[in-house]
């Protein structure tokens, strides 16, 4: 049998230095996204392989607490797992105590609620025992769970493995970390339609979110493609899906949901009507204004309002976020114009086909309203009929700049997600430019900021599946996440000394965690790294 | 082995072309109109995939009524679609609509009767030999569980479907009681899933020889499940299934390298359990290289100061648990350390093995703490990579270093010796200490080629150049591994999946003695453009395209790759269920879709 022991006799020679990648320092911890405010110290402290959690607080119980630490733990520890033998007589030879062999969390509130706005704040601090203080080692304290998961992930990336002594180890204690999101959305889209991604993949995207404190998980699930969700109130509709593998059950969707509540992250479901939705017609054929014209719904059917109201009260089971989205983007409505009952009955109403668009978004959001969602809707609702829509309405821009700060000073809430820098599908996007965004650009009246809940980073499917989705959202996202919830600070300055080296490590963080990030300094996204070289380099 | 330069295709923004998607959805004017502005080229592409994708009739005659539209492109378009259709009936024959990757030696099932898998599916082994002391019989079961799993919440009311119907659990018999995974280890099993018998509880039954034979028996099993998405089970179709399955080649590989690019561990573990997927066995990991060295080496402590950073290491720990996260996944791993021509970054940490300081490879071979140095390397492998074989690169020497470094030329000159009879020395003095050290040896192909007949006869040559050599090996009485770059190598992405398909490692070899001397065939990823964020999708899946060749009987391979293309796209969503990132299989190696559509067409 191997012996273990003679390599630990050879190992004490070996803390040697080695150099470190340019552009990085290897005993600098990288945080991403950074803090809102820190201070660090020059202690390095010891992190024991069987941390064990402690915890206080109304919410202290929580589930949701309980199976983050041992996620994180599993992320920790890796590099030490699953030799046990390595690790009992590593552990026997040692004479030191680990300076950190508890977690103490504290969550304040019990209630477990999550909507948008919830509290995400939390305080980490990390030192060493001391005998005149009673707080010490590691202490997160948050108002709610989910402060405690966002000081979980800050914890996390404190840690780092020193292939040297074996052992998890925390640079630069003491720290003290006093944290809050700038943004309460901070989101990213996926699209189920132009591809189905399966169950796993979508569980892995959420599970990389949580990495960079992204909270909102916009499902757009259904387009002219394919109709992958199943809807009980109308059964045909998923015959509308590609094939018959490649379907979402209600069952499905419920639990992406709760794997992503456990993680801290909404999900608001959208469904685009009335222009990309094509692929309904598939099992209701009346949804088309003709067999030979499918695109937008049509309007004049009461049928179709009846549908999207039972989507809507199916939905609202599974879905618990108050936001929804009711899409109402790109609606070309020539068929409309075209098919002599469409135009027929817009004559009889003394209506335009602009009239009408505004109609059905109108109504769509009524419905939404009724069953206590809160509308959300693609900027070309807000472009063409401002006057006519809900004040509740939360305005998603895509097109263009500038729609966020029209929006707000209607008095509507706003979501930036400018496709010039924030759509992920653009591939000649670097990541420089996503990260120089800023939301609340062209807002200087506070009370119109607050407008604005936040952002979010759109893949776009159409050329996106299981294999290389997450190359393509990450590292760019990570850009997106930084800027909605580190201070808007952190873009001043020359970005490439003052962040570039932070991003790579969190991109090598992601690849650790066996999250597919693409090589960051490449110009195009999900390019593959042009040459041999340290991961923290490209 | 060095991959020759391929530029990047630029995938990313592909034109979309008329697909059979567009067939599954679009009513037939549309289709016609959609295809009929393309090119005659476009036409034969769209023709071809609809034609291999779908095979009812009323596709074949929309795109007939596609093809008199196109009158320029009538007759060349007639042609493919004979051509393909008769494939397609070909394919029939031989895979009989079995969707199990790679294909079994033997495989029979019924029509359409089903099972449902039990909720509490159980694993019995009354009647095996093997006790599974260590649990790697009952931990491949749970894995059973969780892929099956994984692609949909199973929210069954069993009871509505009648206790007849239902599948109860697994009855895995094997007779062999010993868990070592060795080269050679038998791989067979039986597989049975009975029909439904009123009265009769039903048990899968599985038999093998080695717990090994029985893990590939689960993953066979596996592909048999499929989600009903009426009554929200696994359910098992087409029974009865008899499967009587075993390995064509008892060696089949694929290379990663740590070198170039460091892979973290969570990574390298999904390599191992996508292998297992696709039935491949032995993990060759190409440890270091020119550019790095990131394992630690306990003899020798200042090594794997050539790694790229201090975060980019592996410890002796990592090495001996991915050892045995593959054992327990039937994979054994292939340990390399490339000598003398890849190991520039050895002399990171003693630089006394660079001939000088500006000449740095390949390693001094006049230094006796050169061998001292492979010598506690091959030790402390000894401990961890419990493989029968250790593989010693050899590639790529080139000796211009050893002549233009005094001291160098000057020990030749005294030894007598040319570079090429220094390359020679160095390659068979490794030989010797990896003997001493109880391993049979790999060598890369130019070691043969250079000098053959004086190789150990324990050395296993691994063809990497061109197609030629293994039939030179096996007729000097050699081993061989095939791995020739114009097809199996992974890295090249202008391979494409049928070329990986169509490889054939006995190729020119017709003695039946001969033949057994190719121990099978190994696919190349070479981690020069690889990295954390892409290294699955440029394997998958063309590896499972070689996965099969090395697996399934020759008689059983198609002889035209068209007609396995809707089983592999099959098997690639499966991986992308299991959360594997497979590339589409159209298109070359690692594309992105071209367009919107499903997965099993693209």
């Amino acid at each position: 049998m191997f012996k273990f022991h003679i390599f630990f006799a050879l190992l004490i020679p070996s803390a040697l230095a080695l150099h470190s990648p340019s552009g990085s320092n290897d005993s600098l911890p990288y945080l991403w996204p950074l803090p809102s405010d820190f201070t660090s110290g020059n202690a390095t402290l010891s992190v024991d392989p069987q941390l064990s959690l402690a915890v206080a607080g109304n919410g202290g119980n929580s589930a949701i607490v309980k199976a983050a630490f041992d996620r994180y733990r599993g992320i920790i520890f890796k590099h030490t797992s699953g030799v046990s033998i390595f690790e009992q007589i590593w552990g026997r030879r040692r004479t030191f105590v680990y300076d950190i062999s508890e977690l103490k969390i504290i969550v304040h509130s019990d209630s477990e609620e999550l909507q948008l706005g919830v509290d995400e704040s939390y305080t980490l601090f990390v030192s060493k025992k001391d005998a005149q203080s009673i707080i010490g080692e590691a202490t997160i304290e948050a108002p709610t769970v989910y402060g405690a998961l966002r000081g979980l992930e800050t914890f996390s990336q404190l840690c780092t493995f020193n292939y040297e002594t074996k052992d998890v180890q925390i640079y630069q204690a003491p720290w003290y970390i006093k944290d809050s999101p700038r943004f309460s959305y901070r989101g990213l889209l996926i699209d189920t339609s132009r591809h189905f991604l399966p169950v796993d993949v979508i569980k892995h995207i959420i599970e990389s979110m949580s990495y960079a404190k992204l909270n909102v998980l916009h499902w757009h699930m259904v387009d002219e493609e394919s109709f992958p969700l199943e809807v009980p109130s109308y059964p045909n509709l998923w015959k509308g899906a590609y094939t018959k593998h490649e379907r979402y059950t209600i069952e499905d969707a419920y639990d992406i949901v709760t794997f992503a509540k456990m993680r801290g992250i909404n999900v608001m479901a959208e469904v685009d009507v009335p222009g990309h939705a094509e692929s309904w017609g598939v099992g209701y054929p009346d949804l088309w204004p003709s067999p030979s014209c499918k695109e937008p719904l049509d309007v004049t059917k009461n049928f179709t309002f009846d549908l999207i109201s039972g989507i809507l009260t199916d939905l609202r089971k599974i879905f618990p976020f108050e936001l929804f989205h009711l899409g109402g983007d790109e609606v070309n409505t020539d068929c409309w114009e075209t098919v002599p009952h469409v135009k027929q009955w817009l004559v009889d109403q003394n209506m335009t086909t602009k009239d009408a668009y505004k109609y059905f978004v109108l109504r769509a959001q009524e419905l939404a309203i009724s069953k206590n969602w809160t509308p959300v809707n693609w900027e070309e609702t807000f472009v063409n009929f401002p006057e006519g829509l809900n004040p509740s309405t939360i305005v998603h821009n895509w097109l263009r700049g500038g729609i966020c700060p029209k929006a707000v000073a209607h008095g509507f809430r706003c979501i930036f997600s400018d496709q010039g820098v924030w759509y992920l599908d653009h591939l000649d996007v670097p990541w420089d430019r996503a990260y120089r965004a800023d939301p609340l650009e062209g807002v200087s009246d506070f009370s119109q900021q607050k407008l604005i809940i936040g952002g979010e980073a759109c893949m776009w499917g159409e050329t996106a599946d299981a294999s290389n989705v997450q190359q393509t959202i990450w590292p760019r996202a990570a850009t997106a996440a930084e800027r909605l919830w580190s201070k808007n600070e952190t873009v001043s300055g020359n970005i490439t000394v003052s962040v570039l080296p932070r991003l790579s490590y969190f991109r090598c963080l992601l690849n650790r965690r066996g999250v597919e990030a693409a090589p960051v300094k490449n110009f195009y996204a999900r390019r593959p790294p042009t040459g041999p070289g340290s991961c923290y380099d490209q | 082995m060095k991959p020759r330069y391929v530029p990047e295709r630029q995938s990313d923004f592909g034109v979309p072309r008329c697909s059979s998607s567009f067939v599954n959805h679009f009513p037939h004017h549309l289709i016609v109109t959609f295809c009929y502005g393309f090119s005659a080229l476009c036409g034969l592409i769209s023709f071809f995939s609809i034609s291999i994708t779908i095979s009812s009739p009323f596709i074949f005659s929309i795109c007939i009524t596609m093809a008199v539209h196109s009158s320029a492109i009538l007759l060349l378009q007639l042609f493919f679609y004979f051509l393909v259709a008769s494939a397609a009936s070909r394919s029939n024959e031989i895979a009989g609509g079995v969707r199990i990757w790679p294909l079994p030696a033997s495989v029979t099932h019924g029509g359409h009767r089903r099972l449902y898998v039990a909720k509490d599916f159980r694993l019995n082994t009354q009647g095996s030999n093997f006790s599974d002391a260590s649990g790697i019989l009952q931990e491949g079961f749970s894995r059973l569980l969780d892929v099956v799993h994984a692609a949909h919440v199973v929210d069954a009311n069993l009871t509505r479907l009648g206790s007849s119907a239902l599948l109860l659990g697994i009855h895995i018999v094997v007779s062999s009681p010993s868990d070592e995974l060795q080269y050679g280890v038998d791989e067979s099993y039986t597989l049975s899933v009975p029909a439904p018998t009123p009265g009769k509880p039903a048990y899968a039954y599985l038999q093998a020889r080695t717990v090994y034979g029985a893990l590939h028996g689960l993953q066979t099993f596996s592909q048999l499940c499929s989600f009903n998405f009426e009554s929200r089970v696994i359910e098992v179709r087409k029974v009865p299934w008899n499967i009587i399955d075993q390995p064509r080649f008892s060696y089949r590989g694929l290379l990663i390298d740590t070198s170039r690019h460091y892979q973290p561990l969570p990574v390298i573990k999904k390599v191992i359990d996508s292998m297992a997927y696709a039935k491949l066995n032995v993990l060759h990991w190409h440890i270091v290289d020119t550019q790095s060295f990131p394992l630690e080496i306990p003899s020798f402590p200042k090594l794997w100061l050539g790694a790229y950073s201090k975060q980019e290491r592996y410890t002796i720990a990592d090495a001996t648990e991915i050892v045995r996260y593959a054992q327990r996944r039937g994979v054994s791993v292939l340990a390399e350390v490339d000598v003398p021509g890849h190991a520039l970054s050895w002399g990171v940490g003693y630089p006394a093995l660079w001939p000088s300081k500006d000449c740095k490879q390949p390693l001094d071979v006049s230094n006796e703490f050169t061998f001292k140095v492979i010598d506690g390397i091959l030790s402390d492998f000894s401990k961890i990579f419990k493989y029968r074989f250790v593989h010693l690169g050899g590639d790529e020497v080139n000796t211009t270093c050893w002549t233009v470094t005094p001291h160098i030329r000057n020990w030749l000159r005294k030894q007598g010796m040319k570079e090429s009879d220094a390359y020679k020395y160095f390659v068979l003095q490794a030989q010797k200490i990896a003997l001493s050290h109880g391993y049979e040896l790999v060598n890369w192909e130019e070691t043969f080629n250079d000098f053959g007949s004086e190789l150990s006869r324990k050395t296993v040559v691994h063809n990497w150049l061109g197609t030629g050599v293994a039939p030179e090996v096996v007729a000097a009485g050699l081993r061989c591994i095939v791995s020739n770059q114009d097809s199996w190598y992974l890295d090249h992405i202008d391979t494409s999946w049928e070329q990986f398909y169509t490889n054939e490692p006995l190729k020119n070899i017709t003695d039946p003695q001969h033949q057994k001397l190719v121990i099978g065939g190994e696919v190349c990823m070479w981690g020069e453009n690889i990295d954390g964020s892409n290294i699955e999708q440029t394997i998958w899946p063309r590896a499972a395209a070689a996965a099969e060749r090395l697996w399934t009987p020759y008689d059983n391979l198609a002889k035209d790759p068209n007609q396995v293309f809707a089983r592999l796209t099959h098997f690639r969503c499966l991986l992308n269920q299991r959360g594997i990132n497979a590339a589409p299989v159209s298109g070359l190696g690692r594309s992105a879709p071209w367009g919107p559509g499903s997965c099993y067409v693209q």
